[in-house]
């Protein structure tokens, strides 16, 4: 009982453990699962020996964003990542935080980014006044996708759920041809669902990205 | 006059749609014609689809939110 084997320590609350895993030898060895995911992202982005240390923030981010797409999705609840305050809070964070990592590792040399290789002498003034703006509208376009993807996807749910509901109540026939708008929503619910994946993923695809350019300089 | 000038507005907005029509379509058909060209479907080549689609779509939608900028903020 005095002998510790394992040193514990508090950060182990912290360790990113498989919950949800599918295991099938079966079907030519598939093994998914969302760690698994996410971590071959972050590995294939970022340096495939030194990127895992950004791995815990890519699956944090990446189960915050689909996890608040998901319950959006159920009926009267609160799509909280249609909201812009969120979306921007998120990309202008990521950002200024892969521009700082940037500069701490390559100091004024992080500024070689807006240069790309091989541009004549003539076009750099007007490259480099391009490009850092481009740069700039990268804090701007990360969270403006991911938030026009849910609101535009509610939004248009809205719309048509509120047209259906005009038809549906204005007679008895039409309460049966009402059953038409009502599988449109219901595909088009399905649609929304992988949209909600979709956006998560390409959400910390374009992180790591950022990530990688801010450390390698391409 | 100024609400039938800003519904203009916002109605000429929808031209940026052409756009993004053409270019999803681009993406979809060249990931066809990658896996008939003798490739079988990794999943990286639906993925790289799949990210090129969200982009698009994306500029789709900078395009709806200008119209509701144009709506909203200009009296």
């Amino acid at each position: 009982m005095n002998s510790f084997l394992y040193i514990t320590s508090p950060l182990d609350q912290f360790e990113i453990r498989n919950l949800l895993s599918l295991d099938a030898p079966i079907l030519g060895n598939l093994s998914l699962s969302l760690t698994s995911i996410v971590h071959g992202i972050v590995v294939n982005q970022i340096n495939a020996k030194n990127g895992q240390v950004y791995f815990p923030l890519m699956y944090t981010l990446f189960v915050f964003i689909l996890m608040n797409n998901l319950i959006g999705l159920v009926p009267y609840s609160f799509a909280s990542t249609s909201h812009f305050a969120l979306t921007f809070s998120l990309s202008f964070t990521i950002v200024l935080g892969a521009t700082l990592l940037g500069l701490n590792k390559h100091g004024l040399e992080f500024f070689s980014l807006f240069v790309p290789a091989g541009t004549p002498i003539a076009l750099l003034p007007l490259l480099v006044i391009i490009e850092f703006i481009s740069y700039l509208a990268r804090n701007i376009s990360l969270g403006l996708r991911l938030g026009a993807n849910i609101l535009s996807g509610h939004l248009l749910l809205t719309i048509l759920s509120g047209f259906t509901y005009n038809i549906m109540t204005s007679g008895f026939i039409f309460f049966f041809l009402g059953f038409f708008p009502i599988a449109f929503i219901v595909a088009f619910s399905g649609l929304e669902f992988a949209i909600a994946f979709i956006q998560a993923q390409v959400f910390i695809i374009l992180s790591c990205s950022y990530v990688k350019d801010a450390l390698e300089l391409h | 006059m100024s609400e039938g000038a800003k519904l203009i507005g916002v109605g000429a907005t929808r031209i940026a749609l052409a756009g993004a029509i053409v270019e999803i379509g681009n993406v979809f058909s060249s990931l066809i014609h990658s896996v008939a060209c003798d490739l079988s479907l990794p999943k990286q080549l639906f993925g790289y689809a799949i990210l090129g689609f969200a982009f698009t779509e994306a500029i789709a939608l900078f395009a709806l939110m200008m119209a509701f900028f144009i709506f909203i903020c200009f009296l």
